[in-house]
């Protein structure tokens, strides 16, 4: 996690509330979904704006993506992107509990993926006394290099991204999804300041 | 007579929030083990009373830290506190005879009062 | 009044005022539903648009109000929220509209109520979620322009795929055609046939009839020979007068019955052009792709040599080529 420039101590602090958060969110999720689904405490990894593109561009072909905002108080902002496989993604639709007919999968994947941000998020946010507003969750259109041109197109310049990859796990079932997000600079700083604060009370 | 205290776990922020929770007087009697292994390599001298024990952790985790210190045959009460809080993490932990399970991020009043639970405190 | 003697109350009343008077004219719709989804409040937006009273609607469910809901979707949707605590999101780009609301552009839109961008919050009163705001945005015009976008986003690209006079494909698209077809006969190891065929003495008709008429002879044969065709077969002008068709699973065999048909089709249709009818013939060369062919331009050579054989045996023909071996199994 070199390149957020945090020392040890912040890095660690990071990971752990971001442990924390995923923990609790997927409990709160796996209540929401009856207990069907459930999902491990997730790695983590930062990745710079270059090897991002290149990382999930090698998935591209096969890739469901969606991408939500988020913006909070003292400057913490970014977007989350959801990764999927495309399997996955119709796969997990039809875990969800969802009727088969009820509503399309791409509004099933849309609505599952901003129940885990907004989820994961919140959690986040709470414990750096925080709280965070959403905009609405878009799916990326599926065609090649949809992400590339997402990441051109945003509406700041983002200098991290945390991956944290999420593991679902359903009964027989096992697969995985990224979570990506998308931190600009004065965010960055802005998370800094906060990690500070909480290392200082301890 | 203050017991003496291990604290297992990877995060050094997560230690140090188990530590500000207990009594200071307990303080000097504290250790602390970032992994498993050098949890069960301290355990294994049978002088820890008390074990707080993290799950995600590389290398032997907690569930492997519980599973030597029934083979070990160690003596100690075991508090797991954990940001995985599945239920089905918790009754695995239970079953392996952890003394409670807690979430993080750990408060002071919620750990004292477990102790108290037990007679430790 | 005075600001100056403003008291915290007078302030707070005003505030209060102010913000129930914004909330009337937002041009969003506003609905606080409680716990049970029964309606707790309303805003002028949503009076209006529903054309329903105030009176008949508050304390009411609001599955009853509005009988167009989705109820199971929609329940379980303000569930997460009020469970989760965290927003909940619907876009008219998945499912246009919830509320059955008339919108302001009548007649040019082809949806028939206002599409929306819903909102779900959670509102939490001391520490407990108590309400749920519904947020409801017109994004009728967005709809509109989004299908205007992507109507016309359509037609270009069809229209780069399109030759512009006969409206059949055009040499690029045909060609990129070819290449998908080559690769697919390649990898699922089935046949794949080609046809070139030439308007004879076109020349001489542009010359007689004018640029005019032998337009016309281009624009009807290219109607006539693609009612001939199958779905799968791509036809396409491959140059002035030369056209080409794709023959994917198609054997030589097959390929050159079909030629034959149009060959003959084309002699026996006159084409009509002010008061004459012309009577246009057609040279064509059919070929198979064969293990040699390790490109799909080598398939289009061989059905152009075919073409040349024709043209030189007399026009209005069929040859064809690419294969020795298979020329003397197709004569045998």
């Amino acid at each position: 996690m070199n390149k957020l420039h945090l020392s040890e101590d912040e890095q660690d602090c990071l990971q752990e509330l971001i442990n924390v958060a995923m923990g609790q969110a997927s409990d709160q999720l796996a209540r929401y979904l009856d207990s069907f689904v459930y999902l491990k405490v997730p790695s983590i990894e930062s990745v710079d704006a270059d090897s991002l593109a290149t990382t999930l561009d090698q998935q591209q072909a096969a890739m469901a993506v969606v991408s939500q905002g988020f913006f909070g108080y003292e400057g913490i902002r970014g977007e989350a992107l959801l990764v999927y496989q495309d399997e996955d993604s119709e796969r997990l639709a039809d875990l969800l509990g969802y009727e088969p007919d009820e509503l399309s999968k791409d509004e099933q994947l849309i609505d599952i993926s901003s129940i885990l941000t907004t989820t994961f998020l919140n959690v986040f946010a709470s414990q750096i006394e925080n709280q965070i507003s959403y905009s609405a969750p878009k799916l990326l259109p599926s065609r090649a290099n949809s992400l590339s041109e997402h990441l051109e197109q945003l509406t700041f310049n983002w200098d991290l991204a945390l991956k944290v990859n999420i593991n679902y796990q359903v009964t027989d079932y096992s697969f995985n999804c990224n979570m990506v997000l998308l931190i600009p600079e004065t965010a960055i700083n802005n998370i800094k300041v906060v990690l500070n604060r909480i290392l200082e009370e301890l | 007579m203050n017991p003496t205290v291990l604290i297992c776990d990877d995060s050094n922020m997560a230690r140090k929030q188990v530590l500000r929770s207990l009594p200071e007087q307990w303080h000097s009697n504290v250790q602390t083990a970032q992994h498993g292994a050098e949890a069960l390599t301290i355990l294994r001298n049978g002088e820890i009373d008390i074990l707080f024990l993290d799950l995600t952790m590389p290398g032997i985790d907690g569930v492997g830290v519980l599973q030597g210190i029934q083979k070990l045959n160690v003596d100690c009460h075991v508090f797991v506190i954990s940001a995985d809080i599945q239920p089905e993490m918790q009754s695995k932990v239970l079953g392996l005879g952890a003394k409670e399970f807690l979430r993080k991020p750990i408060k002071a009043d919620v750990l004292q009062s477990n102790l108290e639970k037990h007679g430790l405190l | 009044m005075n600001p100056g003697v403003l008291t915290d109350e007078v302030t707070k009343k005003f505030a209060e005022k102010l913000s129930s008077k914004i909330t009337d004219q937002l041009n969003t719709g506003i609905l606080i539903l409680d716990t049970d989804f029964n309606i707790v409040m309303w805003n002028s937006f949503l009076e209006v648009h529903s054309t329903k009273v105030s009176n008949d609607i508050i304390g009411k469910n609001v599955f009853e109000v509005f009988s167009e809901l989705p109820e199971r979707w929609l329940s379980r949707k303000l569930s997460s929220v009020l469970q989760l605590g965290t927003p909940n999101f619907c876009s008219w780009e998945q499912r246009r509209h919830l509320f059955e609301l008339p919108h302001t552009r009548p007649i040019t839109t082809d949806c028939e109520f206002m599409a929306q961008n819903c909102t779900f919050l959670p509102m939490e009163e001391s520490g407990k979620i108590e309400y749920i705001s519904i947020l409801i945005e017109d994004a009728t015009d967005v709809c509109h322009y989004q299908g205007q976008l992507q109507k016309a986003l359509d037609k270009l690209a069809l229209m780069s795929r399109i030759d512009g006079l006969t409206q059949i494909y055009n040499r690029k698209h045909w060609q990129e055609s070819l290449e998908q077809e080559f690769a697919k006969a390649r990898r699922h190891d089935k046949a794949l046939s080609l046809i070139m065929f030439d308007l004879d003495n076109f020349k001489q008709l542009n010359d007689h009839y004018g640029h005019q008429g032998g337009d016309q002879v281009l624009i009807e044969i290219s109607k006539t020979i693609g009612n001939l065709l199958r779905v799968e077969d791509v036809f396409g002008r491959y140059g002035g007068e030369e056209f080409a068709v794709i023959l994917p699973e198609t054997s030589i065999l097959g390929a050159i019955e079909l030629a034959e048909r149009i060959c003959q089709t084309v002699a026996n249709t006159p084409i009509k052009f002010k008061e004459s009818n012309i009577i246009a013939t057609v040279s064509i060369g059919v070929a198979q792709l064969t293990e040699r062919d390790s490109h799909f331009e080598s398939l289009i050579m061989h059905a152009d040599d075919a073409l040349y054989i024709a043209k030189n045996n007399g026009r209005n023909q069929v040859c064809s080529g690419s294969d020795n071996e298979l020329l003397k199994q197709v004569s045998a």
